[in-house]
């Protein structure tokens, strides 16, 4: 038997280890926080104000404007572009010394429509084509050397950076179909990039549909296709949109891939005030990561910035959270309610 | 089955349609196929669309250090060479004497006797700078001429290719106005040759003086500084010693030698320097930006694969139901966290925090502390270590759960206990699944785009690995960094915008082999637990 | 045919009486004929020439131990083995009224209508009870309501379940107890009108209660319908069969009336099997 001594000893290091570990997951979990403190706190009071209707209205439905910072009979004045025309014909002949600031008065709306816009369209085609493949891949293929190309291809297209994609998207779209920068670009360029995701977890799901279904639904002369669309497709289907709605997520968050595809970092008409229908998808949008990007980067840091800039941020990651969280919650209670 | 003569009438046999039926599912299954080969066309269109803008990059910046040989750029750049180190030694004086002062402040000594006993030196120091009067004022002379040529050459190029365009659409007469201007470059060389006889008369001038100075250079009061300055001494005295190597260089210099073809595919792959849109030359080296985000990724895996590979066992194997219901989709809704709110916040409070921390007086025994820049290598580091600690949680978990039960219950029957067991079966028999998670982990930081733009510093530089480990809190520009950032100002089709896809190019292959290794790994894990 | 069997596990030398496919007496033409079939998984071949006649409107039995390839055969008879990969029939041939089932042009959905299956492990979709019967009559394009209802409460008599749930048609077919789940499998076989059914061990699951009720519905259908069924249970075979094939290491050994093979087996080996010396 081993000593007493060296047992508490071995207890004692293996309680101290344990507790390292302990510190470094919720350290982990820590930083998250901190981060969603800092952005949920400072943009909070861009976004929410403390009188009704509690939230920031304008911010949320204006486009950005520049912000002039001026000295005015000693007291500081900080108009937005529009209102600081209204006060320049409303005082005639006073000469003042106005700081403009780009994108930091007003609000981030076209932002939000740029990236709801971009997000539907990449997902509808990474999901139709998405869903598809894995169909292919999880009911008729049979092992064969293509049938493996396409499954290398898919775990290495996981892989591709999204500058890549970017660059990608760029050479192809933009440049060589000559679509310039436009949603329809940003469109194919992000639908591409989820697409594996999207194959991959459509595939989990549907190979998690018993056999047994298929086997029944054949063996009473239900065709291939009509058992795959009776009998696999509708209980896989839950799965697959919930793991598709991570892919929305990564959609909405992703910046560098269309940074040269498909956003603009201002634009005065919204997306809808086009002269002919087609050229709705010919347009380039301001979308909210980019807003973000440049906001954050192009602009300095000071106490006139930081209302747009955390604002920003925090839209933002309250949007792209609430999808992940979406997917979380509904993945956890399928989990446990869905067992074959 | 004609034969079976029967009351079963409900369901018609299948006769009338059976080919269309077929047709139809033959169409259907090649809809799905087709689809699932979009993944390999679009690996190809990559592969094939980053070769076709980046792969005219070669033939352009061959052409672009043929001019610089041409021109007599490349001649220029030998002289402004040891110009710049003369420079460099200036620079080396005055940290000496910056050191001085600090020892002596420490003393407590006021600032006038401080003066005072560097006085001597300070004169040595002037004097030092002022014999590379000349030098300089050769360089910028030189300079002049050959930027003038580079233009006329670099105009008469154009119109060349002007001219061959027209030809080609058969528009001879327009061609022909084209009027090639003629460059005497003979001449234009003479005159630069003739920098060769200046160099060497200006070297000589200035070794005298340098030898003179040496002779007699005054003494610090501090062994320190001494000991550095003797040093400094010795660096002199090898500077003059290489200036006969440089003027035998400009002698031998002709504007006409060949640059070999294999040189632009070199200067890419090693050269050290990224520089564009300037009005001397422009250097399309990808070491800066490959050495960036290297360390970038390397702090950040160094920070991710503990905390990664720590909370990953910890929730396997440690922690109670509870906890592990709520830490594993905290860290995945982490993952969620888009990167460039990460890199904003980067901006916002964590740059701030490295530097208020490097100026508190709680770190005041580390050297390289406090620190200049706030985005740099450690901030960057950081923020992607946050993004690369959910991908390897999550596989490294993955690993960890999927040792058979077997494997555990034996160690606990043979009395181990469960940090034993951790450490010697769990952990061991899912190694190969943990590195490839911390693999996937590298794949996506250095892949990763906007929290290095915003926060890694962007100074296209290679880092003075001669601060130890204040390196890493240097700014660096990255690979992804540099194509986003540039990608939009470039003109299409020219040399910086090839070599802007070139970087794209190394970038994909690299993040292909780290895939590819990680796909190994997974493999032999698979296999490590049967 | 086969005359001398390899078969070196059993030490004790095995002298073959007669041929293993003795014609049963009565039928001269079965159902199902099988003639000389080879079957391999890749190259792993499993089934080695086996011939035999199913008669119609009966209850035939495959028994044999593990791994014998008795539900493999079973599966090459309305072609479910075409869902796995690299395994397939590689030398003779399989009639099922004359028609050979693995001619090329022969429409496979049509064969699984005519030859339907029960699986080993009760496989009711999720649906309602009634949306399970009715799938096999939707498929095959069936629209009109009062078609399905007669159908479907047809299929459900036919298989001793109607009693059971006729107030709860529309709730899931997975709130049904194990054996009544069987049973709305074989209601499900039964809504198509297949002229044969095939069951793989289809109470290998059940209670004994639930194994009984079974049993008795394949003794009823027998007069409709031409049953296959593979048992691992002796007892079963001996039930409710009329004709029992054994097969032992992808072999048939032997095939005979149910009462002979059971009260006076022409092979050793399969008299070793039936009293349970190995297997």
């Amino acid at each position: 038997m081993t000593h007493p001594t060296h047992r508490t000893y071995q207890r004692s290091v293996e309680r101290l280890v344990f507790w390292l570990f302990r510190l470094a997951t919720y350290l982990v979990l820590a930083a998250a926080t901190y981060i969603f403190l800092d952005i949920g706190i400072k943009g909070g009071r861009t976004v929410f104000t403390s009188t009704p209707p509690f939230i920031n209205v304008p911010f949320l439905t204006e486009p950005p404007q520049t912000l002039y910072v001026f000295d005015f009979e000693g007291k500081k004045m900080t108009l937005g572009d529009r209102e600081f025309r209204q006060w320049k014909t409303a005082h005639p002949g006073v000469e003042v010394e106005a700081t403009s600031i780009a994108y930091s008065a007003g609000g981030i709306w076209p932002c939000i429509v740029g990236t709801a816009l971009l997000v539907i369209g990449s997902m509808v085609l990474a999901l139709g084509i998405g869903i598809s493949s894995a169909i292919y891949l999880s009911e008729y293929s049979r092992n064969g050397p293509l049938i493996r190309l396409v499954r290398i291809a898919i775990l290495n297209l996981a892989g591709v950076p999204s500058i890549v994609f970017g660059l990608f998207g760029f050479g192809l779209f933009v440049i060589f179909f000559g679509w310039n920068v436009s949603l329809i670009a940003g469109w194919f360029t992000l639908g591409l990039m989820v697409l594996p995701a999207i194959i991959t977890a459509s595939e989990e799901s549907l190979r998690a549909v018993p056999q047994g279904l298929r086997e029944g639904s054949l063996a009473l002369g239900a065709s291939k296709w009509q058992t795959i669309r009776k009998n696999v497709l509708p209980y896989a289907l839950p799965g697959i949109l919930t793991s598709s709605i991570l892919g929305i997520a990564r959609v909405a968050g992703e910046t560098a891939p269309i940074m040269f595809t498909a956003a603009y970092a201002m634009k005065d008409e919204m997306p809808w005030q086009v002269a002919k229908f087609t050229d709705f998808f010919f347009q380039g949008v301001m979308a909210l990561p980019y807003h973000i990007y440049v906001v954050s980067s192009k602009i300095p840091q000071n106490e006139y910035t930081e209302r747009v800039q955390y604002g920003g941020a925090f839209v933002f990651l309250f949007l792209v959270m609430l999808i992940a969280l979406t997917s979380i919650v509904l993945r956890e209670r399928s989990r446990s309610r869905l067992s074959w | 089955m004609e034969g079976l003569a029967d009351s079963r009438i409900l369901i018609p046999a299948r006769t009338k349609s059976r080919r269309t039926q077929a047709a139809i599912e033959q169409g259907i299954k090649a809809f799905f196929g087709g689809n699932a080969l979009v993944a390999v066309i679009v690996l190809a269109l990559i592969t094939i669309f980053l070769f076709r803008e980046g792969f005219g990059f070669f033939g352009q910046n061959l052409a672009n250090l043929r001019l610089y040989r041409q021109a007599g750029l490349e001649y220029v750049d030998i002289i402004r060479a040891t110009a710049a180190q003369h420079e460099a030694l200036s620079r080396k004086l005055s940290e000496i004497r910056l050191r001085q002062v600090r020892v002596m402040e420490k003393r407590n000594a006021p600032l006038d006797e401080i003066n005072a006993a560097l006085a001597s030196f300070d004169q040595f120091a002037s004097a030092f700078s002022d014999t590379a009067e000349n030098l300089h004022g050769l360089v910028s002379d030189l300079t002049e001429q050959a930027s003038g040529l580079k233009e006329r050459l670099f105009a008469r190029a154009e119109l060349l290719a002007q001219r061959s365009q027209l030809e080609q659409n058969g528009e001879h007469d327009a061609a022909a106005k084209i009027v090639l201007p003629e460059i005497d470059r003979k001449s234009a060389f003479d005159s630069l040759h003739q920098g060769a006889a200046t160099f060497e008369s200006v070297s000589a001038e200035m070794t005298a003086k340098l030898y003179n100075l040496l002779a007699t250079a005054p003494p610090l009061p501090d062994p320190g500084g001494q000991k550095a300055f003797e040093q400094w001494k010795t660096q002199t005295r090898e500077y003059l010693a290489g200036l006969p190597a440089a003027s035998e260089k400009l002698r031998s210099w002709s504007p006409d030698t060949a640059i070999p073809w294999y040189r632009s595919i070199s200067s890419f792959l090693f050269g050290r320097e990224w520089v564009t849109a300037s009005f001397w030359q422009d250097w399309y080296g990808i070491v800066p930006l490959l050495v960036g985000s290297v360390m970038v990724s390397l702090v950040a895996l160094l920070i991710a694969v503990p905390l990664g590979v720590a909370s990953a066992i910890y929730v396997s194997e440690v922690a109670s139901r509870h906890e592990k219901r709520l830490i594993k989709p905290y860290i995945e809704f982490i993952s969620a966290i888009p990167s460039v709110v990460l890199g904003f916040f980067g901006i916002a409070v964590v740059g701030q925090a490295v530097r208020a921390a490097s100026q508190s007086s709680f770190f005041k025994w580390v050297s390289f502390f406090p620190i200049s820049e706030r985005l740099n290598i450690f901030t960057a580091g950081c923020l992607l270590a946050l993004m690369a600690v959910p991908t390897i949680f999550t596989l490294a978990e993955d690993a960890l759960r999927n040792v058979p039960r077997g494997f555990k219950e034996a160690s606990y029957a043979m009395g181990a206990n469960r940090l034993q067991t951790i450490a010697r079966v769990i952990v061991p028999a899912s190694l190969s699944g943990i590195v490839s998670a911390i693999l996937l982990g590298l794949g996506r930081v250095i892949g990763e785009t906007m929290v290095v733009l915003l926060c890694a510093g962007n100074r296209i530089a290679i880092p003075d690995f001669t601060q130890g480990l204040g390196t890493i809190f240097q700014p660096v520009h990255t690979m992804t960094g540099i194509i986003a950032q540039e990608m939009g100002e470039v003109v299409r089709g020219s040399t910086h915008y090839r070599a802007l896809f070139m970087v794209g190019l190394v970038l994909f292959t690299i993040t292909l082999g780290i895939n590819y290794l990680a796909q190994k790994f997974v493999a032999r894990f698979r296999m490590s637990i049967g | 045919m086969v005359t001398v069997l390899e078969m070196p596990e059993i030490t004790s030398p095995i002298t073959v009486n007669q041929p293993a496919t003795a014609p049963i007496p009565e039928v001269e033409r079965g159902i199902i004929e099988i003639e000389s079939v080879d079957f391999a998984y890749g190259t792993n071949k499993v089934l080695h020439d086996i011939s035999l006649n199913i008669p119609p409107r009966s209850v035939t039995a495959f028994i044999g131990p593990s791994g014998c390839g008795k539900t493999t055969l079973l599966r090459c008879l309305n072609r479910m083995n075409d869902l796995i990969d690299g395994a397939g029939i590689t030398r003779g041939s399989i009639k099922i009224e004359g028609l050979d089932i693995n001619a090329p042009h022969l429409d496979v959905v049509d064969l699984r209508r005519r030859v339907g299956m029960v699986f080993q492990k009760s496989n009711p979709f999720p649906k309602s009870i009634y949306d399970n019967v009715a799938y096999g009559l939707r498929i095959a394009g069936i629209t009109k309501r009062t078609l399905i209802d007669e159908a479907v409460e047809k299929s459900l008599r036919s298989a001793a379940l109607w009693d059971e749930v006729k107030d709860r048609l529309h709730v899931s077919g997975y709130g049904l107890s194990g054996g009544q789940q069987q049973r709305l499998c074989i209601a499900r076989a039964l809504a198509v009108e297949p002229e044969i059914v095939l069951m793989d061990e289809p109470c290998s699951a059940l209670d004994p209660i639930a194994t009984a009720k079974v049993e008795e519905l394949i003794r009823q259908l027998k007069e409709q319908y031409t049953i296959v069924i593979v048992t691992h249970n002796m007892q079963q075979a001996g039930r409710c069969s009329d004709v029992t094939a054994f097969f032992y290491l992808g072999r048939l050994i032997e095939f005979d009336r149910t009462t002979k093979i059971f009260s006076n087996p022409a092979q050793r080996q399969t008299e070793e099997y039936i009293t349970g010396r190995f297997g």
